[in-house]
């Protein structure tokens, strides 16, 4: 793909070869070492009024080439202004998931490789050596060492007022830090006592763990290092309590709402937030080029519009964006592509990396106790999904071109068995009658609806944070479903933040919302998402709670399979070998497939994906997705350029390939 | 010189009754007409109120008989059938008259811009039946009935408004709609308008200190935002009460809030009319105020009581649509014509679908027929008209 070497799934080689040193270097070739590199004619004038050096010094002495034939890509040229289309200004962030430069970053094919860093040694699954690259600045110029890496550990999480909540998660081994060394400029070494598989996927996910700071940018907020006198007075004239309220505000990478904050993303914020239409310019001193001496990214700038969800397909559809996903629906696509031939896009269809699109969360933590004593029991979840005429719903929503399935792996990941998707999923109302009678839910009221041991109709509350209309319609096929077996469905509508309140007091009793976050996983990817481990997860936030504080807040799970599920899960990070690993992976799903914790409905819903035919390079097909994947992150938007139409053929599929 | 005048004397006997005017027979009955046959003479010369008159009784029709007249129930789904357009009736089959039928529709799913495509298979005429045993329904969610007024061909559909998304006749959802938006904001304007004649009766009677109290309360009424406290209360209340209920819940409190302007103008009519004669004498003969507002002073002013109340039926309509527009008010499964108008709420409904937009137009001809009602009322009522 490209010209360096995959860095293998690290604990997977380690697991081979265990023991041995494993020198994982990205061993490319500097092709045009001594070749001029071109100016991009955007950033001629500063050049020539000497307020930037010029292109051969600003790119690292070894950049990461993109060897754009090689990977099925075209080599392009510098300029044009990208519009993308955004629902809020908060949504700057977007630009930090679309540029996607990280220490350490995901291929399509769903192996991490060295991006920002030029090599990473991995021994033993447990101590991680970084290079750095020679020569790379920060977006503004400063070099960008392994002083910033030290930043962030001295000054940053163990400074005692800044890292007062102590080390993320994933900086942590049953409890134990890292020793951090860092033994040149250009080398930082992370080590732990035992194996740490969480590390490098932290680096490399959307929302990324940032080890690496803008240490000359961040000292002169820090009370270590900048004068008492003067910080005083930055954090008076910023209005802030106290410093360290001041630096976590400047300093916020993932938020990317600060305009002074140096960057290595491929474009960097240029308009100070609040405002309805953001500029990103290119970084001068970004780190990857292309084989014919262009600095990457090839376009300019990007161009982000704020504009309502529901206004977003209008704007696509009238030709006012050149690259948007976001917020486009699988019921857009008529409106969308009817309008594609005008207005000079076209309109592809990536797949989804999402187990289910729609997924049903019995919420087994609720306070409700006769509820939580019914939605424990097996069976009625599994009453529950039998009753779902999933194959009418795909019909009818989804134009038949999705597939009922329930929540699970994806075809297409290497764990994946039919059996895992249909498993107590068809269309059985019989079968689900007899379930639901089997747990003495016999009585009826007038309606014909069952009741609850204590006298209240079974009528189950789903609760959505979505404006989609999508959720609501599917809502409204299953109560009818529901209806025909004796369980009644109502819809409550609520913000985001709101269902997140209700689901941690425990006041929710089932949500709505997308499956797996992870629908083509890897052996060598954590199963974490399948098991207890985070407050988030709808099904169990009290459980996921307990895990997430070490046992502190929250309830210990209490049903068998919950507790073999985290069982497993800490098993999955203690061992290195790859059968292991996936064998732990598979009893995993089995467990999910057979226990029902999450009611999955449809599956392989498409993304929509409107691109200007004047964009080259954007894949004709591939996943769209958060993590892993980054959206578009993962497929290089820096790589993207503009071209008139026709005047180059197509991208082909090349790098577009679904992974395995 | 002076003549005696010429003068002339009727020999015919003297007539008591030749020194009052001799009538026409026309004006005979407007004499002594009752006062109710003269609102309807008077009422019937405006053409526009009388015509309003007939579409509001043929919608009102509708909405007792809504499960008679559509031809499918309100959520049946046909998923043969979505996002069709309206289905065309013909009379005349290769020439030959047939009566009112449909042609089959044929569909089909363009793979690469997923529009579906309705085509009319014109080879056999399906003739729609009428007062016909059709999908089963319960009327009034009582009696178990079959009937139609009319009905699919046995082996095709008739949807003459089109399907939306799932599939669901517009023209039967728009009757069933009916129901819900022109029957709850009636209960809300009689809730108001008892309220406004109770609390505007006693301040205009009374005066004083109860006047104040009054006037007071419905200042500090009149000045309470009126959308965020719906807002609020269609968050607070619980999901699992009938929506229905809820929203009849809601309407209540919002009648709550709107009768002070009724209660002004009745109370201002009341200040004059108290201090007329014919009040004084029922006060002399011992009625109680109750009866003297009730039966001397409020039907001084019935015509302008008719006509605010038959003015502000349409502005609940239209609140019940804009509200369910909003996402505030009914919510699916309800069916109301707000809540169709607000599953129309997007581009697609627009580009692709325009008949989605079809509850416009009974929502536009009834608050219209209102109006044109309200105007003819008024100007029957007024006595100087």
């Amino acid at each position: 793909m490209m010209t360096m070497p995959f860095v293998r799934r690290m604990p997977r080689v380690a697991g081979l070869a265990l023991g041995a040193t494993i020198l994982l270097v990205a061993s490319f070739i500097v092709q045009r070492a001594d070749a001029a590199y071109v100016e991009p004619p955007v950033l001629a004038a500063a050049v020539a009024a000497r307020e930037l050096p010029p292109v051969d010094q600003r790119i690292p002495a070894e950049p990461l080439v993109m060897d754009m034939p090689s990977t099925g890509r075209q080599t392009g040229d510098y300029g044009g202004s990208l519009r993308i289309i955004e629902a809020q200004a908060r949504d700057t962030r977007r630009m930090v998931v679309f540029g996607y430069a990280r220490l350490v970053g995901y291929a399509p094919d769903g192996t991490i490789q060295p991006d920002i860093v030029k090599a990473v040694d991995v021994e033993e699954g447990r101590r991680f050596t970084f290079h750095l690259r020679k020569g790379h600045r920060w977006s503004d110029g400063a070099p960008f060492t392994s002083d910033d890496f030290r930043y962030y550990w001295e000054d940053v999480v163990n400074d005692k007022d800044l890292g007062m909540n102590g080390l993320p998660r994933e900086l942590l081994v049953d409890g134990e830090p890292p020793q951090v060394s860092f033994p040149d400029a250009l080398t930082v070494r992370y080590e732990w006592s035992k194996p740490n598989p969480y590390f490098l996927p932290a680096l490399a996910q959307s929302l990324p763990l940032e080890i690496a700071r803008p240490a000359h940018y961040l000292k002169q907020f820090h009370k270590r290092y900048a004068d008492p006198a003067e910080l005083k007075q930055r954090v008076a004239d910023a209005g802030q309590r106290n410093w360290v309220a001041l630096h976590y505000k400047l300093d916020q990478p993932y938020k990317n709402a600060n305009i002074d904050l140096p960057s290595l993303q491929p474009w960097v914020l240029a308009t100070p937030p609040p405002a309805d239409r953001f500029i990103f310019r290119r970084n001068p001193y970004f780190h990857r080029v292309d084989t014919a001496g262009h600095q990457l990214p090839y376009i300019d700038e990007v161009a982000m519009s704020i504009a309502g969800t529901g206004l977003i397909p209008a704007k696509v559809g009238a030709g006012e964006a050149d690259l948007q996903a976001n917020y486009l629906t699988f019921g857009n696509y008529p409106f969308v592509k009817a309008a594609a031939e005008r207005e000079g896009y076209d309109v592809r269809r990536w797949r989804s990396g999402k187990g289910s699109r729609i997924a049903l969360y019995p919420n087994l933590t609720c306070a409700d106790s006769a509820w939580r004593a019914l939605l424990r029991e097996a069976d009625f979840r599994r009453a529950l999904s039998l009753a779902i005429n999933r194959e009418d719903i795909n019909l009818a929503v989804y134009y038949g071109l999705a597939r009922p399935s329930n929540d699970t792996v994806l075809p297409g990941s290497v764990l994946f068995q039919p059996s895992l998707a249909t498993r107590w999923a068809t269309y059985d109302p019989e079968r689900a009658r007899a379930l639901l009678d089997g747990l003495h839910l016999t009585q009826r009221n007038a309606e014909g609806i069952r009741l609850l041991p204590d006298g209240r109709p079974l009528t189950v509350v789903v609760e959505t944070s979505g404006e989609e209309g999508e959720q609501q319609d599917v809502l409204q096929l299953v109560a009818e479903d529901w209806r025909r077996v004796g369980i009644g469905l109502v819809v409550k509508t609520g913000e985001r933040d709101t269902l997140s309140r209700r689901l941690n007091t425990g006041s929710t009793v089932m949500s709505i919302w997308a499956g797996l976050e992870n629908g083509l996983a890897h052996p060598n990817d954590s199963p974490a998402e399948l098991a207890p481990t985070n407050s988030d997860q709808h099904q169990w936030p009290a459980w996921g709670l307990n895990a997430e504080s070490g046992g502190k807040l929250g309830e210990a799970p209490d049903l068998p399979f919950a507790q073999k599920l985290l069982a497993l899960n800490e098993a999955w990070r203690r061992t290195l070998d790859p059968a292991e690993k996936a064998s732990i992976w598979r009893q995993m799903l089995e467990i999910n497939a057979e226990a029902l914790p999450r009611i999955g409905i449809i599956a392989d819903v498409d993304q929509v994906i409107a691109v200007s035919k004047r964009l080259h390079n954007v894949p004709q097909t591939g996943v769209f997705n958060f993590n892993p994947g980054a959206y578009f992150g993962m497929y290089r938007p820096d790589t993207f350029f503009f071209a008139p139409p026709g005047a180059r053929t197509a991208a082909r599929d090349g790098e577009g390939a679904l992974p395995q | 010189m002076s003549e005696p005048l010429e003068h002339w004397v009727s020999t015919e006997p003297f007539d008591p009754g030749r020194t009052s005017a001799r009538l026409s027979k026309p004006s005979t009955r407007y004499l002594e007409a009752s006062q109710a046959r003269l609102f309807w003479w008077r009422f019937k010369r405006h053409r526009l109120a009388l015509v309003a008159l007939v579409v509001l009784a043929i919608a009102y029709l509708t909405v007792i008989f809504a499960e008679f007249i559509a031809p499918y129930g309100v959520a049946t789904r046909n998923t043969q059938h979505i996002f069709m357009p309206p289905q065309p009736i013909h009379l005349f089959h290769e020439g030959q008259f047939v009566g009112p039928f449909v042609y089959d529709m044929r569909g089909r799913l363009d793979l690469d811009t997923l529009q579906r495509h309705y085509t009319e298979d014109e080879r056999r005429p399906r003739p729609l039946r009428f007062f016909c045993k059709g999908e089963p329904y319960r009327f009034w969610g009582l009696v178990e009935a079959d009937l139609h007024l009319v009905c699919p061909p046995s082996l095709g559909t008739f949807f003459p408004l089109g399907t939306d998304r799932l599939g669901r006749d517009i023209a039967s959802r728009l009757v069933h709609g009916a129901r819900i938006s022109l029957t709850v904001g009636l209960v809300g304007v009689a809730f108001s308008f008892a309220l406004g004649l109770f609390f505007g009766g006693i301040a205009g009677y009374f005066g004083g200190a109860t006047d104040y109290w009054i006037q007071r309360v419905t200042e500090i009424l009149r000045s309470i935002p009126q959308l965020p406290l719906w807002l609020a209360l269609s968050a607070a209340l619980p999901v699992t009460l009938n929506p229905l209920l809820v929203y009849f819940g809601i309407t209540i409190i919002l009648a709550l809030l709107d009768w002070p302007s009724l209660a002004r103008a009745v109370r201002s009519k009341l200040f004059s009319l108290r201090e007329e004669d014919f009040t004084a004498a029922a006060e002399m003969m011992g009625a109680r105020p109750a009866r003297i507002i009730a039966r001397h002073l409020l039907p001084n002013f019935a015509s302008h009581l008719i006509a605010s109340a038959s003015l502000s039926i349409p502005t609940m309509i239209l609140a019940e649509t804009a509200l369910s527009f909003l996402g505030l008010g009914l919510r699916p499964p309800i069916v109301s014509w707000g809540v169709l108008l607000s599953e129309a709420q997007n581009i697609e409904a627009v580009a692709l679908y325009p008949w989605l937009l079809m509850p416009m137009l009974p929502v536009m001809v009834t608050v219209l027929a209102f109006s044109f009602l309200g105007d003819g009322l008024r100007d029957a009522a007024d006595p100087h008209g």
